[in-house]
Order: C-alpha cells, then structure tokens, then sequence
C-alpha cells in the first residue's frame, strides 16, 4: 500500500463514505493492539499524566475551579454521620 | 494510577458540578492506555500527547451536556479511534512524517498483521500465575458458588420437591 492510497482510503473512512471492506481494515487496524509487555517505570507514566494535564489546565478554564472551594465545618461534621 | 474505587458514573455526575477532583481521577484512571495505544499506533509521542489531551479537554468542556447513560470508557474509546485515523490522515495531507507512515503505519494494515486482532488474547504462564497468586481460590475451585456449608446437594432438593408435589 502507499501513502497515497493509505490517505484516500482515510479520508473516505472519516467522511463516512469507505467500502465496507474497507471500513473493515482499518477498524481491524485500530483493534489490532501489540501485547506490548515493556515495563514502564511507574514515574514515567507520572510524568506522562502531569505533562498532558498540565496542558489541558492550561487550554480551559480549569484553573478557575482548582482548587476545590473547602466545605464549611457543619457539612465535614455532618458528612461523618 | 488510581486513587480511589468510585465508579466512573459517579465521576461523571460530579462533573456536571465542576469537581476537578473527579476529573483528575477520571484522568488518571484513563490517560496514560490511551496515550500508550495512541503512541503504539501512531510512533509518536508528541501526537499521543496531543490526542489525549484534545480528548480530556473536549470531556471537560462537554461535562455540562453529557447524555444521562453516558459511558466514560465507551467514550473515550470512540474518540481515541477516530483520533488517530484523522491524525494518520491530517499527516498524509501535509506530508509529514511519510517515511515513518510507510515504514512503521502501513505494514500494520497487511493482511498478516490484521489477523493478529481476530486472534484470542492468550496469556503467559508467567501471567496465569500472577492472576493464581491475587485469587487463590481460583485453583482450588473455591468459588463462591460452590460455598454450601448446608451441605444441601442438587440431589436432596430434587427429592424434597417431589414429595412437596405429591403432598399437593
């Protein structure tokens, strides 16, 4: 397959007009998942987690609700009943 | 990592009041196989990392409107998909990285490798072991369906049962 084929069969794919056949590939090739078992360090998966969400902080309007406003004292009173 | 055993619905309804906390969890539980399957796909960390986050911010910002059954993983699933065919796509049509789509992205799409998904997932010994070693009960049947301290078999309901209808 070349690239020019791979870029018209994606494009008829997202504009909801492939063959079925071809609908077929490409879903068969978003299903197909490696059993990748390399180990990944826990604090580089950390690093990953802190770098995208950063950036999602920094693309919203997340900040405005971070951080959480405290609850009063009678509401942590009556949560623990 | 995950930080607590709230499920995802509740998650989801406390979206709908601003809670960045539910939001951070749901982040947690979620981002980084969806980065790991994007990376996989794509042989490209930088674009995983785009993915991930144009998905967690179109999540944030739709929190107000999501459907009532409304299923977080299904989403997510839908959206990563549709990502990366618009991402290979989006490449293609600028001609970036076309040495890396023929060489790593298109050999994917040969019949060869696409049989891989019709496949069973089969584990490892190493990995049967490890499920063995979490629920010991699984190897010796003690589930706990076969819990009956009565003692009462299939055999004497039977039998009570009939008498029970010839009573009748």
């Amino acid at each position: 397959m070349t690239t020019k084929t791979l870029y018209n069969k994606t494009g008829r794919y997202i504009c909801g007009a492939s063959m079925p056949a071809e609908t077929r590939q490409i879903q068969t090739w978003l299903s197909c998942t490696k059993h990748n078992k390399a180990f990944v360090p826990e604090d580089e998966k950390a690093k990953v987690e802190s770098l995208i969400l950063d950036q999602v902080k920094a693309q919203t309007a997340y900040p405005l609700f971070y951080p959480k406003a405290e609850e009063p004292w009678w509401q942590k009173i009556t949560a623990m009943f | 990592m995950s930080r607590n055993f709230t499920p995802d619905k509740i998650l989801i309804d406390q979206l709908l009041l601003n809670d960045t906390e539910a939001f951070e969890e749901l982040y947690h539980r979620h981002c980084y196989p969806l980065y790991n399957y994007c990376n996989e796909k794509l042989n490209s960390p930088a674009d995983a990392r785009a993915i991930v986050r144009d998905i967690f911010i179109g999540l944030w910002e739709k929190r107000q409107t999501l459907p009532v059954d409304f299923s977080v993983s299904l989403h997510l699933y839908q959206e990563v998909r549709k990502a990366v065919v618009l991402c290979v796509n989006q490449k293609l049509e600028e001609n970036k990285d076309l040495l890396s789509i023929q060489t790593q992205i298109i050999p994917g799409f040969a019949v060869v490798n696409l049989q891989q998904a019709k496949q069973p997932v089969r584990k490892s010994s190493s990995e049967i072991q490890y499920i063995n070693s979490l629920t010991p009960g699984r190897v010796h049947k003690n589930h706990w369906w076969n819990y009956n301290p009565t003692g009462i078999t299939t055999k004497v309901i039977k039998h009570m049962l009939q008498r029970a209808f010839n009573l009748l």
